[in-house]
């Protein structure tokens, strides 16, 4: 190997073990599930299935960034979808003409998504308050909203070229699935390009240093709040898109799963290290995972088991892996 | 030491009557002793749990693993029992809570060793016991007509009844578990050296060390503490119920982390009262069952609970934060 080479994979185990995985993931199933996993139906269906998903984790990802998590992000996406159905089916200002409703609709998204954002980040920044006391807070808060609006009742009889959205396709891919592909792609370079990334970072890693950098700490953490929410927004509008219909309590199982990502995808529960790509593919690997898994019809309560014993496994892994490379860096 | 009520459980205190007083004048029927005794029966199980929890709380840790304990500890037990014909309460309890100390040593191994946040190692072994549990255990619901006798009795047992128009009702015998663990959990935070040690783990990790307390074996203690009280707590669920399922329990946990924190409990650790955690109970408990007495569906109760939940947060927490910045220590 050579010397760059070298310090490439050790600069970024995590990253270079990650491929590995993703490899094995794809040569595993392509063995074992011959047909199922690689034929092209279900690869569309894996396409049409990520991005409600992918948002969800990326905006977990930006919460676990900073040192901190985000519970609200499943409630804060399905009301904000109820928030757009009311809108998009006229019970709310019906006097609207129906070509108007979807872009009142798409406001509607918006601005919910940025009360929830900027709610959640003022009550972190200005009360120090922890952002997973804090946040299951707004959960609670965000999903009472939601059922006191609909009574739990599912809110359906959306406008078909919504609900089209999310069936379209361009050059083959599913729209949705170009949509956050792109979302990934801005996300990695807002971190990894700009002035702002390196404030994010290192708010991340220090809070206590940020500050006395000159870094306005408040403002770094309100940002990260509001893009949460709008990731979120963008998942909920995704599943009313879909799923024809927004109702309280979908994809409750989603916030473990965004967790998993995280860990698996190299984001540090502690903040401040991880990168968007790490992420991107882990995604992809539990998709892999999930259709693998519905293919061989399991059980949920052996889909709870996995979940489980893969998210320990990782964390041990990492936390093996980092020993490991202190230990070759005190060596040296 | 006294029992003291502070300011804090002074406003609860107020709280809970003025809404108490509110749903008595619209509704005179809640003014009666069958709905104090129904109160103390239901409430039961969460009061356990959150005493429980409370412990973790002022170690400044977290666990979300808790109704998974419980359910193994009691599913796990039963089923020993059924098999092999035991009828023995004490027998019930005391395997239980082995079970339960055995999975709270696991969950502070893992958090001693792995040095991640708590919500993210125990949201995993929340899903790794319930996985465990179901897989190898067994996945069966049971019925009254199966269950072990000795529960059903406890479960019916009354202290002593009174006489009222509409029959007698008795006051639950599940009230001895809970103040005996109330009475226990107040001994252990303020007579005991371990207690010392967990009041001051949870205020600083560091110092507490300096002092000469191991936060290791801190984390130990309070962790199985919680473990035996789950254990506890799934044999007196079973018994209320009377009938034995794989998935009750389960994603339940949230709300009571809310009730230990309306409580009162410091978020960020170090400080907590056991009775301050019983009224965030009885009061996530009022507002949780009378909403309909005052004319309200039940969906309005996550809003309520949202409410007060980030009411009591953003109050706590900005305090806090003004006391840290007046002495000239940040934590952001």
């Amino acid at each position: 190997m050579t010397n760059s080479l070298k310090k490439k994979f050790f600069n970024d185990i995590n990253f270079t073990i990650l491929i590995g995985l993703l490899i094995a993931a794809i040569v595993l199933s392509a063995i074992f599930l011959p047909g199922g996993m690689f034929s092209a139906a279900n690869i569309k269906s894996m396409a049409f299935q990520i991005p409600e998903f992918g948002f969800l984790a990326l905006a977990m990802m930006l919460s676990n960034l900073i040192g901190g998590i985000d519970l609200s992000i499943i409630s804060a996406a399905n009301t904000i979808a109820i928030f757009t159905a009311f809108v998009l089916n006229g019970t709310w200002l019906p006097a609207l003409p129906e070509e108007a409703r979807i872009p009142a609709g798409l406001v509607v998204a918006i601005l919910t998504a940025l009360i929830f954002g900027v709610f959640n980040g003022l009550l972190i920044s200005k009360t120090s308050a922890p952002s997973l006391i804090a946040s299951l807070g707004t959960m609670i808060l965000f999903q009472g909203i939601g059922m006191a609006l609909t009574g739990g009742v599912s809110i359906g009889n959306i406008a078909f070229e919504f609900t089209d959205f999310g069936k379209a396709e361009w050059a083959g891919i599913p729209l949705i699935f170009w949509l956050f592909l792109g979302a990934a792609i801005l996300l990695a370079l807002l971190l990894e390009k700009t002035a702002f990334g390196r404030k994010f970072y290192l708010y991340g890693e220090n809070k206590v240093a940020a500050r006395f950098s000159g870094i306005n700490n408040e403002k770094v953490c309100i940002a990260t709040f509001v893009m949460t929410a709008l990731l979120a927004g963008i998942a909920g509008l995704i599943v009313l898109s879909r799923v024809n219909s927004a109702k309280v309590g979908y994809g409750s199982s989603y916030l473990l799963q965004t967790i998993i990502v995280c860990v698996i995808g190299g984001i540090s529960p502690n903040g401040g290290k991880g990168r968007v790509r790490g992420v991107f593919i882990a995604i992809v690997l539990m998709q892999l995972m999930s259709s693998a898994f519905t293919m061989l019809s399991l059980s949920p309560y052996t889909k709870k088991l996995i979940w489980g014993v893969v998210l320990i496994l990782v964390l041990s892994l990492n936390h093996w892996i980092r020993n490991l490379n202190d230990s070759i860096k005190k060596e040296k | 030491m006294k029992f003291t009520i502070d300011r804090y459980q002074k406003i609860l205190i107020f709280i809970i009557a003025a809404y108490c007083a509110f749903v008595g004048f619209v509704n005179p029927a809640f003014f009666s002793i069958t709905t104090v005794f129904d109160i103390i029966r239901t409430s039961s199980t969460s009061l356990i749990f959150a005493i429980g929890l409370l412990v973790v709380m002022i170690s400044g840790g977290i666990d979300v693993s808790f109704m998974a304990i419980a359910l193994f500890g009691s599913y796990t037990t039963i089923n020993i029992m059924i098999a092999y014909g035991i009828d023995n309460l004490a027998f019930a309890v005391g395997l239980s809570i082995i079970f339960g100390a055995v999975l709270g040593l696991i969950n502070a191994s893992l958090i001693n060793w792995l040095k991640l946040p708590p919500f993210i190692i125990t949201l995993g072994t929340q899903n790794l016991f319930h996985g465990i549990m179901t897989t190898f255990v067994s996945d069966k619901s049971f019925g009254a007509g199966v269950l072990p006798p000795c529960l059903n009795q406890f479960g019916r047992a009354t202290l002593f009844q009174i006489q009222t128009g509409s029959g007698t009702i008795g006051l639950s015998a599940s009230i001895l578990p809970v103040v005996f663990v109330a009475l226990a959990t107040w001994g252990l935070i303020n007579f005991t050296m371990i207690g010392r040690g967990i009041v001051a783990v949870g205020n600083d990790e560091e110092s507490a060390r300096r002092i000469g307390f191991s936060p290791a074996r801190i984390r130990y203690y309070v962790y199985v503490w919680s473990g035996i009280l789950a254990g506890l707590t799934g044999i007196v669920y079973v018994a209320q119920i009377n009938a034995l399922y794989p998935n009750k329990l389960i994603g339940g946990e949230l709300p009571i982390v809310a009730a230990v924190v309306i409580g009162g409990a410091k978020i960020t650790g170090g400080d907590g009262k056991v009775f301050g955690a019983i009224l965030g109970v009885l009061l996530i408990y009022l507002l949780n069952s009378t909403l309909i007495l005052i004319g309200l569906s039940s969906s309005w109760n996550d809003l309520f609970i949202g409410s007060v939940l980030v009411a009591s947060i953003a109050t706590s927490s900005y305090q806090e934060r003004i006391r840290n910045r007046k002495n000239l220590i940040f934590t952001d």
